[in-house]
């Protein structure tokens, strides 16, 4: 394996990666909950860097597979932070599993991020002009301001699109990760039989659960449930959700509106509050991308039940003003974060544990075999 | 220094440790008078605690004891002990220093350390009331074994300390904290128990001041990791040490703490409270003395007992340490790199549980009966308080500042430091710097040298002619070492009963004090007239009883010493009834020589003060200016036709000092000096004599000199090795670390890099050259530093085994990481190899253990980190000086922990990388330390000679010159006499030995075909006797007769 010694300092771009004590003692990995005896992490990652093992990193799982406790940055004798060596390491995957460049150039550059949110907003703001019918005023009429065939064309329509890249961007992962390693034979077969990690990893997150710091995982999975019920309402059940009737306060609609709200302004809000307090350890580095992710999605929750609120109170023009904005935040949130920021996590992880479980198959039926051989 | 201002020729010694020691000894055998203030109630500090030491596993209170003694009974030397420095006033070359003296409620003058205070004090002790109830007392942890034991409210701290005084303890004494008991006072004999003692403050006028307050072991109630102290199987390396020790608190027996059961599987953890993010340093000794522990507890257990060392790099960087690190794992301890996070203690069996990352990235679990916590060290306690007293500054950790080319100096004149308060360092590092140090004081106070002492006066001497023998035998039991294996009362009662002998009587420690006074008092009792001590070994304790039956008003050679612990209860450690018949025949062989014994008498030869120093590289010259600045003539002799040596070829310094701006410097102040007289170019071809009087012949092209001397100090140097590995010589882009250095400076065709590899222990810790050169992984770190500095987009690889930056060193190993110097390992069996593609690209590879996978390195070029290795020549000129060498070829000091830069020949002495691979600072530190000592000679206009030292019966000697060659000293010369034998007279030769020169080996009487020479105390009579009484005492041990037959 050939080192390239300049990647340390690529990796450096991509957010804190403080080598400043690290001399390779492992505590870090002997101290993490998720680490197995295969793979280790994250001395391993740790080495990659450092010593220019690009392409060791690049096809590696491990950054996936750490959910941040924090342990290993608080036990660490050299204080060389490997809890948040991880994270940038997340942030450089995503960067090269992106083949567009733009996910690099979004975490390496702050003009570039804030840039492309502003431009996605301004460009949703512009279609607004274009596209939207006229402001009732004598009640609240949001379908006619925004009719909801129209907006739901244009869900599906950048569901599509956002499909597209994160699929292609997922793509890319299975080829850096699975099909470029040469080291162990995976039978096709597994990629079936393993799919309920996936699915199960992708609903439950519950390798999180077996971190030290299992509340976080109870907060971290009903603000998943939350995103997910408002994803389902709004990719799915627009014209359902999006209605200028008032359903009843029992009403399906009603309370799973409400429950996502709740679920997301609360915990956006617990999640920017730790960053600013920086008790914990997983709050103590903050790279941009770790503000505007959720600032984005308290912004989109607070404007989505504001919007919600003034047509309860009938209050139409504040109403249609809320929507606009609602959605000059909701789009570029979507856009910016899916396939080239911090959302595309919701796909890596799953990924990368059902990829994991495959391999680790894999490596038993090899096991299996040899012993069978002798 | 101007001579003319007035200096005070005394000087204060801040702290008593082995630092203090050494330091009191130096200055006042140098004729300056000494206070040596220790804050505890007796002299010794750290090492006295401790079991053996590394890497000879020399018993380490046994090669202490005798300096204890020499310190208790030196005339210049005033002991102040329990007291402490209050302030300071003045400046250097005269200070007035006020010391503050804790109350001991004992009477120093009386108290005779006989312990009848100790047995009576109730404090401590459980003691049934006379209600039949027990009542519970708190008991007094034992602060010299760590608190594993318990002791009453008045003590002794050991049985050899110095005072060896009993000391109350305020905080416990029942009568000084309320009126009652005063059981101690009714006991004592002497009359000493003084509870009215109140505290002295008092001032004391001295010219300089030495600091050497020692350290502090890391807290391991800061660890909650590792249980904070409260896990009773985890114990801190000192504390092991105590259970190690015979003296300990389970009389040497290794069991644990917990249920007092042998344990079977025990670990160290290196590097607590070391090497973390709170304390970038290393600690420096801690591998060393966990690899020696480990061995101990080996020795004692045998194979039955695993022990792991758990380790991040074993630092075995100093003199014999990596020999003694290869020992241990042939011996079965088993080394693990790895770092521990936590202990988990299991409730029911009080084992304990670990978890590592092992170097192959495996999760590996383990459990332990005991686990040692090899505790970092930390700068004293009182280091804050120091540093204001004294008005020195201190780092960031609160050691004392020194610079790079300074070693011994604090911030302000006429204060000088030495030992671990300057950095965390081992015994002999601490013995050379408190020399350094030593030295520094000396040339300051040269001009007040002698003033304030006095000689030391022994009793007039008892005339023994024509009386009968009346023998004294004295059998120790040195502690355990030798009563735990032979029985010692058994052998005194032997004793008693062989012919002449009137006294015999036995001591847990012969060379204690108390033990020493109870022998003078028994020669005076029973008119003694010789004395045989069965002990250890005469080469440590032999000088200390002589002068003890010096001390009673017999001449020292009417003693005997018979060696009943190295010959004896070691080699039969597991054979208790043996080894007491031994011990007996041992005794009954050296009370048969003693009957025989004549008093002899030493001469006294003036001495020439003059000194010849030996190299002029930084250590040579550093020495001849020390020694010159105290007064003396300096010849400094180099082959070279210019001075500096090594330092040449070095620019920069890890601490970005410049040594070049300091050799010439020193070059300078060597060739105006008025005391030195440089010789370049000028090998030596000759030299000869003794301590006192050496005659050397220098050729400086042609031109002979005769120089006339009275030491010698060897300062030869060594040079870097050039390998034949690794395309060396072939590929120009493959280079020494001391050729990079002078690239990197000097080359303007050296072009920037993309990458750089360096590979560490080059041809060195092979089986070829076993040693660590000690220096190469911190000339590495400042070389991939300097490459970053100047080209900071170069990816630099250091290849290593184990990363030996000690002390503050590994400040710069952390730096080097920061800037993203890469440190990898390999490992012994699977070298990197070197591989040149076809367009001449050069690529490292290497197998990595944390990857196990090889890594390939494309580099523009490979650094060869190569060992300092001893100069060719070396051999001959240790033949010429009659001074050994080592295994390594380099030269090999007297002692290697306490007498670090002597011979055991007289009046030569030993600095820089001559002696073993080091840093500038650490050569600077040496040669100080060799001219102080080198000092302690020429100071003083006479020297005495041996007494036991071979003559030459002229009547029998035929002139054959057999004698001439056979002595290893020089000693015997053949001179033309004129003889008259009845009427005819004839010239012919005869041999005289030099007595100043004769050490009394023997050789010649042993090769005299005439029988002409006898090696006086060692007569064929006497030997005579001495197998007489071995054929009559010790048969029954089987011993091959013929062998002995041989020897008669």
């Amino acid at each position: 394996m050939k080192v390239d010694p300049k990647l340390l300092s690529e990796v450096r771009k991509y957010g804190d990666f403080d080598v400043t004590g690290c001399f390779n003692c492992g505590s870090c990995t002997v101290n993490c909950n998720l680490s197995k005896d295969s793979p280790t992490f994250p001395r391993k990652s740790m080495r990659h860097v450092i010593m220019g093992l690009k392409d060791n990193l690049n096809s590696s799982l491990e950054p996936w597979l750490c959910y941040y406790c924090g342990d290993c940055s608080k036990t660490c004798p050299r204080q060389a932070e490997p809890g948040e060596a991880m994270m940038t390491l997340r942030r450089y995957l995503t960067s090269k599993y992106d083949w567009t460049g733009l996910a690099s150039k979004f975490y390496r550059s702050v003009a570039w991020e804030i840039g492309a949110i502003l431009l996605v907003a301004a460009f949703v703001l512009v279609l607004g002009v274009m596209f939207t019918g006229p402001m009732v005023t004598d009640r609240v009429s949001l379908n006619t301001f925004a009719p909801v065939e129209k907006v739901h064309l244009f869900d599906i329509g950048m569901f599509t699109v956002l499909s597209f890249f994160i699929i292609s961007n997922a793509f890319n992962m299975f080829r850096l990760t699975m099909y470029k390693d040469k080291s162990i034979k995976i039978p096709v077969s597994l990629y079936f039989t393993q799919l309920k990690e996936l699915i199960v990893h992708a609903a439950t997150q519950k390798r999180f659960k077996d971190c030290t710091t299992s509340d976080r995982w109870i907060k971290h999975w009903l603000l998943v449930m939350g995103y997910g019920t408002m994803f389902i309402l709004i990719v799915v059940f627009l014209s359902w959700f999006q209605t200028d009737n008032i359903y009843p306060i029992y009403h399906p609609q009603r309370w799973l509106g409400y429950f996502a709200t709740i679920v997301l302004i609360v915990f956006t809000i617990e999640i920017l509050y730790g960053r600013m307090i920086k008790k914990e350890q997983i709050h103590r580095f903050s790279h941009l991308s770790d503000w505007l992710f959720p600032i984005l999605l308290l912004l989109t929750a607070v404007t989505g039940i504001a919007v919600h609120i003034f047509r309860y109170i009938e209050m139409p023009l504040p109403t249609y003003y809320t929507y606009a904005i609602h959605m000059a935040v909701a789009v570029p949130m979507l856009v910016v974060e899916v396939p080239f920021g911090k959302w595309s996590h919701l796909v890596y992880r799953p990924l990368a544990v059902y990829f994991q479980s495959i391999k680790d198959k894999a490596i038993q039926l090899q096991k299996g075999e040899s012993k069978h051989g002798q | 220094m101007d001579n003319n201002t007035k200096t005070i020729g005394a000087a204060v010694v801040v702290g008593g440790g082995i630092a203090g020691m050494q330091a009191s000894l130096d200055l006042a055998s140098s004729g300056i008078k000494v206070y040596l203030v220790e804050t505890k109630p007796s002299i010794g500090g750290v090492m006295a605690q401790l079991d053996k030491t590394f890497p000879t596993n020399d018993c380490a209170m046994c090669t202490m004891a005798p300096r204890l003694v020499e310190i208790s009974s030196h005339k210049n030397i005033e002991l102040i002990s329990l007291a402490e420095v209050e302030s300071v006033k003045g400046e250097a070359g005269n200070f007035t220093v006020t010391v503050k003296k804790r109350p001991r409620y004992v009477d120093e003058k009386k108290c005779t350390g006989c312990g009848s205070c100790l047995a009576v004090c109730p404090v401590g002790k459980a003691k049934a009331a006379q209600d039949g109830k027990e009542r519970k007392i708190k008991p007094i942890p034992d602060e010299y074994n760590e608190g594993l034991s318990t002791r009453p409210a008045v003590s002794i701290p050991f049985p050899q300390a110095i005072p060896n005084k009993a000391f109350i303890d305020n905080r416990y004494c029942l009568y000084i904290n309320g009126g009652k008991c005063g059981n101690c006072k009714k006991a004592c004999k002497a009359d000493a128990i003084e509870f009215d003692q109140k505290e002295q403050i008092f001032e004391l006028n001295v010219g300089a001041i030495m600091v050497t307050p020692g350290y502090e072991l890391f807290d391991i109630g800061s660890k909650p990791e590792y249980g904070s102290g409260k896990f009773e199987n985890v114990l801190t390396a000192l504390r092991f040490e105590r259970i190690l020790s015979a003296s300990g608190p389970y009389q040497g027996k290794v069991l644990r703490p917990s249920d007092k059961k042998i344990p079977k599987k025990l670990a160290f953890i290196q590097c607590v409270g070391s090497r973390d993010h709170e304390r970038d340093y290393c600690s420096a000794v801690c591998c060393m003395y966990a690899t020696k522990e480990a061995l101990i507890a080996k020795e004692h257990l045998g194979d039955q007992l695993e022990i792991d060392i758990l380790y991040m790099d074993i630092r075995a960087y100093g003199k014999g340490f990596e020999e003694y690190y290869q020992r241990a794992q042939k011996l079965g301890v088993n080394y693990i790199r790895c770092r521990v996070p936590d202990i988990e203690e299991k409730p029911d069996t009080k084992n304990l549980v670990i978890h590592y990352l092992s170097e192959n990235d495996k999760k590996v679990t383990r459990e332990y009966d005991m686990i040692i916590l090899s505790t970092g060290l930390l700068a004293p306690k009182s280091a804050k308080q120091i540093s204001s007293t004294l008005g020195i500054t201190l780092n960031e950790y609160n050691f004392c500042n020194t610079g790079p080319f300074t070693p011994v100096n604090s911030s302000r004149e006429g204060i000088f430091v030495a030992g671990p308060f300057t950095e965390p360092k081992d015994v002999p590092e601490t013995v050379i710097q408190a020399s350094g140090a030593a030295s520094k004081a000396l040339s300051l106070l040269c001009g007040s040298r002698g003033t304030l002492i006095k000689e030391k006066e022994y009793p007039s001497e008892k005339d023994i002619t024509g009386q009968e023998a009346r023998i004294g035998v004295f059998i120790c039991h040195c502690g355990k070492n030798i009563g735990g294996v032979a029985n010692v009362p058994e052998v005194v009662k032997y004793a008693s009963t062989l012919p002449s002998v009137v006294h015999a009587e036995d001591n847990l420690y012969m060379c204690s004090s108390d033990a020493i006074d109870k022998i003078k008092q028994k020669i005076e009792e029973h008119h003694l007239n010789r004395v045989v001590v069965a002990s250890c070994t005469p080469r440590t304790h032999e000088p200390l009883f002589k002068n003890t039956i010096r001390e009673a008003g017999l001449n020292e050679y009417l003693f005997e010493m018979a060696n009943i612990r190295e010959h004896c209860t070691w080699a039969h450690m597991h054979e208790p009834e043996a080894a007491t018949k031994k011990a007996k025949g041992l005794v009954q062989m050296a009370v048969a020589k003693s009957k025989l014994l004549e008093p002899l008498y030493r001469q006294f030869v003036p001495i020439n003060q003059d000194c010849l120093v030996i190299g002029g590289g930084i250590a040579g010259m550093t020495a001849a200016k020390e020694v010159a600045d105290k007064g003396f003539l300096v010849h400094l002799v180099e082959k070279e036709a210019q001075l500096g040596g090594n330092a040449r070829k070095l620019h920069y310094l890890i601490d970005g000092a410049n040594p070049q701006d300091y050799l010439n410097d020193l070059i300078k102040t060597v060739n105006n000096h008025e005391n030195i007289r440089v010789h370049t170019a000028s090998p030596i071809e000759s030299l000869n004599g003794s301590i006192g009087k050496f005659k050397t012949v220098i050729n400086n092209a042609g031109n002979k000199q005769e120089i006339e001397h009275g030491a010698v100090i060897l300062a030869t140097g060594g040079i870097e090795h050039k390998p034949s590995e690794y395309m060396y010589g072939k590929n120009k882009r493959v280079m020494t670390q001391l050729e990079l250095e002078d690239k990197l400076v000097n080359d303007p065709k050296f072009k920037a890099p993309e990458c750089v590899v360096m590979i560490q222990c080059v041809e060195s810790r092979n089986d070829d050259r076993p040693y660590c050169s000690r220096i190469c992984c911190a000339s590495a770190v400042k070389n991939a530093l300097k490459i970053k500095e100047k080209y900071p987009d170069a990816g630099v690889y250091v290849l290593y085994r184990d990363m030996r930056t000690f002390g503050f060193l590994e400040g710069y190993y952390t730096k080097a990481r920061q800037k993203g110097i890469v440190f990898s390992i390999y490992d012994k069996d699977r070298k990197p190899e070197l591989i040149e593609s076809k367009n001449g690209n050069l690529t490292v590879r290497y197998f990595d253990s944390t990857m196990q996978e090889n890594i390939e390195i494309d580099s523009d070029y490979v650094v060869l980190s190569t060992p300092v290795i001893p100069r060719p020549e070396n051999k001959e000129l240790a033949s010429l000086l009659k001074v050994p060498l080592d295994q390594n070829k380099f030269f090999l000091e007297a002692h290697i922990k306490l007498r670090p830069v002597d011979f055991a020949t007289d009046g030569i002495f030993l600095c820089g990388l001559a002696h073993y691979p080091k840093s500038i600072k650490d050569s600077i530190a040496q040669a100080g330390a060799a001219a102080a000592r080198a000092s302690t000679i020429l100071s003083k206009k006479f020297i005495e000679t041996e007494g036991a030292i071979s003559v030459v019966d002229e009547a029998k000697c035929i002139g054959c010159g057999t004698c001439v060659n056979v002595c290893p000293y020089n000693a015997p010369a053949l001179e033309e006499v004129t003889v008259t034998v009845e009427e005819v007279t004839y010239k012919t030769k005869k041999s005289r030995i030099n007595p100043a020169a004769c050490k009394g080996c023997g050789s010649c009487a042993a090769a005299c075909p005439a029988g002409a020479i006898t090696a006086q105390h060692f007569s064929s009579r006497e030997i005579r006797e001495v197998i007489d009484a071995f054929d009559k005492g010790v048969r029954g041990v089987s011993i091959e007769k013929s062998i002995v037959e041989v020897m008669v």
